[in-house]
């Protein structure tokens, strides 16, 4: 546990040594809220004004969520970037286990995306309303899920990847894959519409329907705003994708550095 | 690509047809012209690469004027920059369809100006702050900003309505006259109301030339006698 620890030490002041990159991750949040959000509030449809009231109060859960993503997904280049240098032979001379030290990068990534996130949480928090203590226990808790998931995903990428173009590629992929596939910036039955019409994809309104970041969004949504119902289906999704994602990036990770 | 392929098509379902008549037509043309500046702002970062690796002195080398030399840079950023979002444009043409020739040609000189311009604006914040770190930060609120009030995601007269101050910044930000001047190129001018593409045009040409100017002003102080490093 103790080498758990140090790992988490580690992580986090390199995670304060791109304090540039974060306030421009943060500014750029806040110009999706403070200004996207209230303009497309403004031109919204009236059956999707009705389903969601107001664009803004919608959004702020989904970018939340995506706060949380992009700095949980930041581990991930770090260990792309140590890979790449050899940085891993010092790592895995360090007196720990293999598995300690695998686990300790999953976990300190998906600990900085929580820190980073709580900002966000809280502005949720002030404009759509505070959850019970038993809700506020559970978003705490999907969320922590969710980062540990995105942290093993990003590291899984990380150790497959040989060069940082490679690794970019594969993020902006993921990035915009389940980014724009969930329900983070419209609603899921906008998807669903039109997957019945025939204009989208089966397999991507599937996609967006089990998205951990679309479960993760409208589960915030649940118990701030009442809409969409709250579903055990949505922390399940989560449960899912973290446990996959964890021993993914966890074996990966111990594979590749012993390899290489 | 998946911008327009899913964002574009879910996002248009959920507006207003009323105000925007047709959204993703609308979200097309101006992904472009924000691909198009995000494209443009790399040149910066080129400038901090080549002063870490020593390429500066070499360039400083070359039997060229200052000028010359900041005239081509920002020549070349804006050129390659459109390289990169051609097929992005192609696309969008597809995706808009019918093209009246004449003006699609003005707007694509307009872009042209504007990809320069960016360039020359990137070039000219990168020689004046020594920090690579500090310039990715303001590119980056910089980016947020100026894509976000402008008209590149939704029409100005929405803007206004929203809120009047963020109105009041889209209506002289040059991400707004290059989206509007490539949306009346391509023949989607009913949608934004444009009613004299020469205002837009001359927003460009300001933009383009202040930041031409400027840049070769600061960069010609700066660079001499190890002025960058």
């Amino acid at each position: 546990m103790k080498a758990v620890l140090h790992i988490l030490e580690h992580d986090f002041r390199n995670f304060f040594r791109y304090k540039w990159w974060l306030v421009g991750l943060i500014s750029m949040n806040l110009a999706d809220l403070f200004i996207m959000a209230i303009v497309y509030n403004h031109m919204l449809s009236e059956e999707v004004a009705q389903q969601i009231k107001n664009y803004f109060n919608f959004f702020a859960p989904g970018l939340t969520v995506t706060g949380l993503f992009a700095s949980a997904f930041m581990i991930g280049r770090e260990i792309n970037m140590e890979r790449r240098r050899e940085v891993h032979h010092y790592m895995l001379s360090l007196p720990m286990t293999r598995m300690e030290l695998a686990i300790g990068r999953v976990l300190s990534g998906g600990l900085r995306g929580m820190v980073y996130m709580s900002p966000l949480l809280a502005m949720c928090f002030v404009f759509l309303g505070f959850p019970t203590v038993s809700q506020l226990l559970i978003i705490l808790a999907v969320l922590f899920l969710l980062a540990i998931g995105i942290s093993g995903l990003s590291i899984a990428i990380a150790v497959s990847t040989s060069s940082l173009e490679k690794f970019i590629t594969a993020r902006g992929l993921v990035y915009y894959t389940l980014f724009f596939c969930s329900s983070v910036f419209y609603p899921l039955s906008l998807i669903q519409q039109l997957g019945q019409e025939g204009k989208f994809p089966v397999a991507l309104v599937t996609l967006a329907e089990i998205n951990p970041l679309s479960s993760a969004s409208d589960m915030i949504r649940s118990f701030l705003l009442g809409t969409p119902s709250f579903s055990l289906n949505m922390i399940i999704n989560v449960l899912i994708f973290s446990t996959i994602f964890t021993l993914c990036a966890a074996f990966a990770y111990i594979q590749i550095i012993e390899r290489t | 690509m998946s911008q327009i392929a899913l964002f574009g098509l879910i996002a248009s379902r959920m507006i207003n047809m009323q105000k925007v008549p047709d959204y993703f037509r609308y979200y097309v043309s101006g992904l472009s012209v924000m691909t198009l500046y995000s494209a443009a702002i790399f040149i910066g970062f080129d400038i901090y690469e080549e002063a870490e690796h020593g390429v500066f002195e070499y360039l400083l080398s070359l039997p060229v004027s200052r000028r010359q030399l900041v005239l081509g840079r920002s020549i070349g950023g804006g050129l390659r920059s459109f390289i990169y979002v051609g097929p992005l444009i192609g696309v969008s043409l597809y995706v808009i369809g019918s093209v009246n020739p004449i003006g699609f040609l003005l707007s694509l000189f307009a872009l042209f100006l504007f990809s320069f311009g960016v360039s020359g604006m990137s070039i000219t914040l990168a020689v004046m702050i020594k920090s690579s770190d500090r310039f990715d930060i303001l590119m980056g609120v910089l980016d947020a900003l100026i894509v976000r009030l402008s008209t590149a995601m939704y029409p100005l007269a929405v803007v206004q309505a929203a809120n009047p101050f963020y109105g009041g910044i889209a209506n002289f930000n040059p991400v707004t006259y290059a989206s509007d001047l490539f949306r009346w190129g391509t023949g989607i001018e009913a949608i934004i109301t444009l009613e004299n593409p020469l205002i837009p045009l001359i927003g460009i040409i300001a933009f383009f030339a202040f930041f031409t100017f400027v840049g070769i002003t600061i960069y010609d102080r700066r660079i001499e006698g190890g002025g960058w490093q």
